[in-house]
């Protein structure tokens, strides 16, 4: 179970955490071991976990991911980030880039794709 | 040289005035430079004759030269200015002088006699005169201005058929009266009156709108300007006041202010409404329709081969509703356009929404600084609906749009190279392109719209929005 990676969910949308907390734990190399419903929560779940890769919903209260971005980076510095967003907004992607998120994703994308891009963070975590 | 060789000298040397002698009955018996030159006679084919040559025939006739030289005796000196002829039997305008000149016993000894040509000067004066007397009836009948003059104390000189046009008094009634009777008693109370007059000497001038009194009591929206009239010495000698009835102006100005303050609202609370139902979509709809999807496609993974092909199907068009919601997002409010600003916003609904209309796109922005929101917002619809009539009607492979600063505000093109509009334009073509709709939105937001088109170039729309919202006037 050491070399699963380890993945933190924040998203306001109930359903939309669930969904996408069962999509990667059904992955065997996947573990979900957060799952936050507003910036503040992701923030202080990084620091307590310190996981591989937290997926951040743009738009979600206490701050969004722009927040959350900033703050985990400091706090969490090993933690990956990706976002995940409703819509395809290039101006929020290029600022959240800025801020060291690593892959903007558009909510829509398979569930594939979407694992696909937790495992490529996870690559990129310095062990 | 004696004293009166030099008086000769001098006298004979002038050329801008005749200068002659005659003796006690009228012969020529002394000639000079100027004679020459004013009546073309030389000295030698001139003395002796009777001045009388000079004069017109209906004069000589009249016996006018004989009664000038009468009144120069008994009075000592005649001027006359009136028509002399040339040698050549022309005439010229001639101011003259004749001096009965008498020797110590009293005795009449002849006469001295000064002419100066006169004709340019009087042509000067015609001109003058005619020139002002056409100003005169041209101030006299504008009807559009009250135009008047005051005289220092502020009383009534001079009226025109404006003036009683828009204040109704004649000139027979007004003349000698005070000018404050033009104003509503506040401004009376309130010395206006005298402080416009007092500002006018002080500046030279002064405009000034607002209400004034009419013969009959009722009131009218006044643009008035009163000049302080100085002359040469710098004396004050008056005003002229110019009076221009503006009622039918304001109420225009006013009605148009009204529409557009209410266009302002229905456009802000329409905008509103959309931003409204936007991040309901984005919030609620979208998010469930994805969640769906994940879930459909965990499903799809467990289950047996031959069930998976029905819930892939499923799936597959839910992600395609996610996507048509999304443009729907982007279509009822550019959500960007409140967290990055119009350029960002633009280059998104072009790459999210246009670039699926097979449309090649290019967008270029110089702006000095980011619209207000509500201009950068109606800048995006005109887009917007320009980009949709691309779509629609163009059969364009290219658009380009362009933003820039200028006066003051955002110029924007979208052009195309499309099949522009049909020739000639259907009745309706407005409200069939939409035109009414992108012009109503510029001029609501105190700009200008236009569009040009030909088969060979494609169609062309510009507009231009000021920085500022609207101002509403007064």
């Amino acid at each position: 179970m050491t070399d699963q990676l380890r993945v933190l969910v924040a998203d306001d949308d109930p359903m939309l955490r669930m969904a996408l907390s069962e999509v990667l734990e059904a992955e065997v190399d996947l573990h979900v071991v957060a799952t936050a419903e507003d910036a503040e929560e992701a923030v202080d779940l990084a620091e307590r976990h310190g996981p591989d890769v937290a997926v951040l919903d743009v738009r979600m209260p206490g701050g969004g991911a722009t927040h959350a971005t900033r703050e985990i980076r400091t706090r969490s510095p090993r933690t990956q980030l990706l976002a995940f967003s409703a819509y395809d907004d290039s101006g929020t992607a290029e600022e959240l880039k800025r801020l060291g998120v690593r892959e903007f994703l558009v909510k829509g994308i398979t569930n594939a794709e979407i694992v696909a891009a937790v495992r490529r963070a996870g690559a990129a975590v310095d062990v | 040289m004696r004293p009166d060789d030099g008086y000769r000298l001098l006298v004979q040397g002038v050329r801008d005035y005749a200068i002659f002698m005659l003796d006690p009955t009228g012969l020529i018996t002394s000639w000079n430079a100027g004679a020459r030159l004013i009546k073309g006679y030389r000295e030698e084919e001139i003395l002796g004759q009777h001045f009388s040559v000079f004069y017109p025939a209906e004069d000589i006739a009249d016996r006018k030269p004989e009664r000038e030289l009468e009144q120069a005796i008994t009075q000592g000196r005649v001027e006359d200015e009136g028509w002399r002829v040339r040698k050549d039997g022309t005439r010229f305008w001639a101011n003259v002088v004749i001096t009965a000149l008498f020797d110590g016993a009293g005795e009449l000894r002849g006469f001295g006699k000064v002419t100066r040509d006169m004709t340019e000067r009087r042509a000067a004066e015609e001109a003058l005169r005619a020139s002002e007397e056409r100003f005169r009836l041209l101030v006299h009948g504008v009807l559009d201005y009250g135009i008047f003059m005051l005289d220092p104390g502020g009383h009534i000189i001079s009226w025109n058929d404006g003036a009683q046009r828009i204040k109704g008094y004649s000139e027979e009634e007004i003349l000698g009266q005070h000018f404050s009777v033009f104003y509503p008693a506040e401004d009376i109370a309130d010395r206006k009156p005298e402080r416009e007059l007092e500002q006018a000497v002080a500046e030279g001038r002064l405009e000034d709108e607002g209400w004034r009194v009419r013969k009959d009591g009722t009131r009218f929206w006044a643009n008035v300007v009163i000049t302080a009239l100085f002359d040469d010495t710098g004396e004050l000698r008056g005003f002229g006041k110019v009076t221009r009835d503006m009622t039918e102006r304001r109420a225009a100005e006013q009605a148009l202010s009204e529409r557009r303050r209410l266009l302002n609202h229905l456009v802000e609370a329409q905008e509103l409404e959309r931003r409204r139902i936007a991040w309901d979509v984005h919030d609620d709809s979208i998010q469930a329709m994805v969640a769906v999807g994940m879930r459909l496609q965990l499903l799809e993974s467990r289950l047996p081969d031959e069930h998976r092909p029905v819930v892939h199907l499923l799936e597959e068009s839910v992600r395609a509703s996610v996507g048509r919601l999304r443009n729907l997002v982007v279509h009822l409010r550019p959500t960007t356009i409140d967290q990055h600003g119009l350029v960002p916003a633009l280059a998104g609904y072009l790459q999210d929404v246009v670039a699926g209309w097979d449309l090649d796109t290019d967008l270029s922005a110089d702006l000095a600084q980011e619209p207000p929101l509500p201009i950068a917002i109606t800048i995006f619809r005109i887009c917007q609906e320009a980009l949709t009539n691309v779509r629609k009607h163009a059969q364009a492979t290219h658009v380009e749009i362009t933003l820039n600063s200028k006066d003051g505000g955002t110029l924007t093109r979208v052009s195309d190279n499309g099949v522009g509009f049909p020739d000639p334009l259907p009745d309706n073509s407005y409200q069939q392109f939409g035109l009414l709709e992108m012009r109503e939105r510029a001029e609501t937001a105190g700009g200008w719209w236009s569009a040009t088109s030909s088969p060979d170039t494609g169609t062309t729309v510009q507009f231009w929005l000021p920085t500022a919202p609207a101002q509403e006037s007064r």
